[in-house]
């Protein structure tokens, strides 16, 4: 079937290296989402893997079967790109048929397979329009149609819904899951947006200049990142981090704060606590914050407050009636802290 | 008021348009239907000019020139610009060195290619021979068969950049998503030319193949230069015709009237190529 196997994949661009030896494994019928920053090589991977741009180093295998010198054609791959690069002098059922016309598909077989994939995808009014006649959400549809018509081992997306407005983003998020779940393909997907690797994927791959940072379920890059750029990155509102160090099994923040820990761990001199907004608890004992900015959204309160020498954010349920300028005394919930090593910046476990 | 204000300001432009263009259009009417005296004779001008054999195969020579221009300067242009398109090493260079036909003046051009293809004297001869390829030179410019060709290779190999640096600037607007698209559907070069390059230029040959008509209709220089419309009236196309009859023999009302028929016959075939093409659906826009 469709598993994607990347062995130390390298890639230059003269003496410039983007990817310094990235391995991933991926299952057959697995949905991985590739997240990071702009920049941090997750298209160029994903462009790799579909062949359209060479491998310096490493392989890459599909099914078992190293692909590093086959055409895209030949990797059973198909691709949804960013623009969605929809033929524009094509009609939609010509743009969703046209792979198989190249591969000399009957004109019954192109048909049925065109239909089946407009019919799922809601697109049977729009089949004889031109690209320029469809809203971004259609022409998404189209490019995934014509992605879906090929029937192929594996889904490359390229940040498919980045030119999406807000709204639709959420709509078509939810159409390409949904998607998944019939077809059970194996996806690959790329985005930067943390939100839609956190809603979309069964596991997601945090990619940062050029190197793989963590890999494993949405659950456990936001529970238990593997290190500082994780930490920040997993996560809206971003986790708080705090600078510090940790002595007798307690976490002494640079302004002398002190934070007890909820687990032993060995005196460091340079630590980094990270606690996510949403784990600050209203606590007459805790900690005193001062509130800088407070941003009711209804279902909950978001509060930037200043506490232990730290600008931190806290996300509080109840509906808080301070200001800025008042105090409140916080404290982090037990069992949700997370403690790295501020040189290395990799987790400090027990 | 407001509308009062625009004219004056499009008017100065009028007039140099109206001195310019509708005079002399106008002024050409009036000769045609005139005698040399300037008296109205009617058709008799028209009817002058259409009788001799040499306005008809002066008409069918230009038929046989813009045509044959045009499929090999919009192929071989298109062709060019998909090669200048593809990256490889000196791709600048050659891009450049492509429109060195298109900057030649054309009455430079026509005269070299002109000694080029002398019967006794060119190069083309002297090669062909010294190889081994001809036994006997050719008469390229006074053999009836030949001249035809050749001028036509000349006037493709004059306006062929213009094809070329056009449909390149039209390839270099496609975005490089499309091709990756279509290597990811399977498809291979000559596919991405069919399915992806040329259905994205359509527009742009279409106006230059217009272009290519227009001039191919007006283009005088070319074979002035090298035939004057020889031999045997064999390169004698119809703008050469009334060149001749107004500047060599001086019959001003014929030469109009036959401006005239040209003109006449000229906008039905360009208003017949727009109505065809604009009619194509799907044209990318």
């Amino acid at each position: 079937m469709g598993s994607v196997s990347i062995r130390n994949a390298r890639k230059s661009y003269g003496a410039l290296e983007i990817l310094h030896g990235v391995s991933i494994d991926i299952a057959d019928g697995e949905f991985v989402i590739l997240v990071g920053p702009s920049g941090c090589g997750k298209s160029t991977l994903l462009r790799m893997i579909a062949g359209l741009e060479e491998i310096s180093g490493g392989e890459i295998a599909i099914d078992g079967k190293v692909v590093n010198s086959l055409p895209p054609k030949a990797r059973d791959i198909a691709m949804v790109f960013q623009s969605y690069a929809l033929y524009p002098h094509m009609t939609v059922e010509q743009n969703m048929g046209f792979s198989l016309k190249l591969a000399r598909a009957g004109k019954d077989e192109i048909n049925q397979r065109v239909g089946k994939a407009a019919t799922v995808l809601g697109l049977d009014p729009y089949l004889k329009r031109y690209p320029r006649h469809l809203s971004g959400g259609q022409r998404q549809r189209v490019a995934m149609g014509r992605a879906m018509v090929r029937d192929p081992k594996v889904f490359l997306f390229d940040e498919p819904l980045s030119n999406l407005d807000a709204k639709l983003r959420v709509q078509m998020r939810s159409e390409i899951k949904q998607n998944h779940q019939r077809l059970k393909t194996t996806m690959i997907y790329v985005t930067h947006d943390q939100i839609e690797a956190m809603t979309m994927a069964d596991r997601i791959v945090v990619m940062h200049d050029g190197v793989v940072e963590q890999i494993g379920t949405p659950l456990d890059l936001y529970d238990r990142p593997a290190n500082l750029f994780v930490a920040g990155f997993i996560g809206s509102p971003a986790m708080n981090l705090l600078g510090g160090k940790v002595a007798d099994g307690a976490f002494i923040a640079a302004d002398g704060t002190r934070i007890a820990l909820d687990r032993a761990v060995p005196d460091s001199a340079s630590a980094t606590l990270g606690v996510r907004p949403e784990h600050f608890r209203l606590d007459p004992n805790g900690i005193p914050a001062e509130i800088l900015t407070v941003e009711p959204t209804g279902a909950e309160t978001q509060v930037l407050m200043r506490l232990a020498g730290h600008e931190v954010m806290g996300v509080f349920r109840e509906r808080l009636t301070v200001g800025p300028g008042e105090n409140l005394r916080v404290s982090p919930e037990t069992g949700s802290l997370h403690l790295f090593d501020a040189t290395t910046g990799q987790r400090i476990e027990r | 008021m407001k509308s009062q204000t625009g004219l004056l300001f499009a008017l100065p432009a009028l007039i140099v348009l109206f001195m310019l263009i509708a005079y002399p259009v106008a002024y050409t009417g009036l000769l045609s239907v005139t005698d040399a005296k300037g008296n109205f004779s009617g058709l008799d001008n028209f009817a002058a000019v259409l009788k001799p054999k040499v306005t008809v195969q002066a008409f069918i020579n230009t038929i046989y020139w813009v045509f044959g221009s045009i499929v090999f300067q919009v192929v071989l242009g298109t062709l060019t610009a998909i090669l200048l398109n593809q990256s490889f090493f000196g791709r600048g260079a050659l891009r450049a060195i492509t429109l060195i036909p298109w900057v030649v003046p054309g009455i430079v051009a026509a005269t070299t290619w002109a000694w080029m293809f002398h019967t006794e004297f060119g190069i083309i001869n002297y090669m062909l021979t010294g190889t081994g390829v001809l036994q006997n030179p050719i008469g390229w410019l006074t053999n009836k068969d030949t001249v035809m060709p050749v001028l036509i290779a000349i006037n493709v190999w004059k306006l062929f950049p213009f094809v070329a640096i056009m449909v390149l600037a039209g390839l270099q607007s496609i975005p490089n998503d499309l091709y990756e698209a279509a290597r990811v559907d399977g498809a291979t070069f000559w596919e991405e030319v069919w399915y992806i390059m040329l259905p994205s230029v359509r527009p742009v040959i279409t106006a230059v193949t217009l272009l290519l008509v227009i001039w191919g209709l007006n283009s005088i220089t070319i074979i002035y230069a090298i035939t004057r419309g020889g031999p045997a009236n064999k390169t004698l196309i119809t703008p050469i015709q009334i060149f001749r009859s107004a500047f060599e023999s001086f019959q001003f009302n014929q030469a109009a009237a036959l401006s005239v028929i040209f003109f006449a016959v000229t906008i039905v075939v360009v208003f017949i190529y727009i109505k065809v093409l604009s009619a194509q659906p799907g044209e990318a826009k």
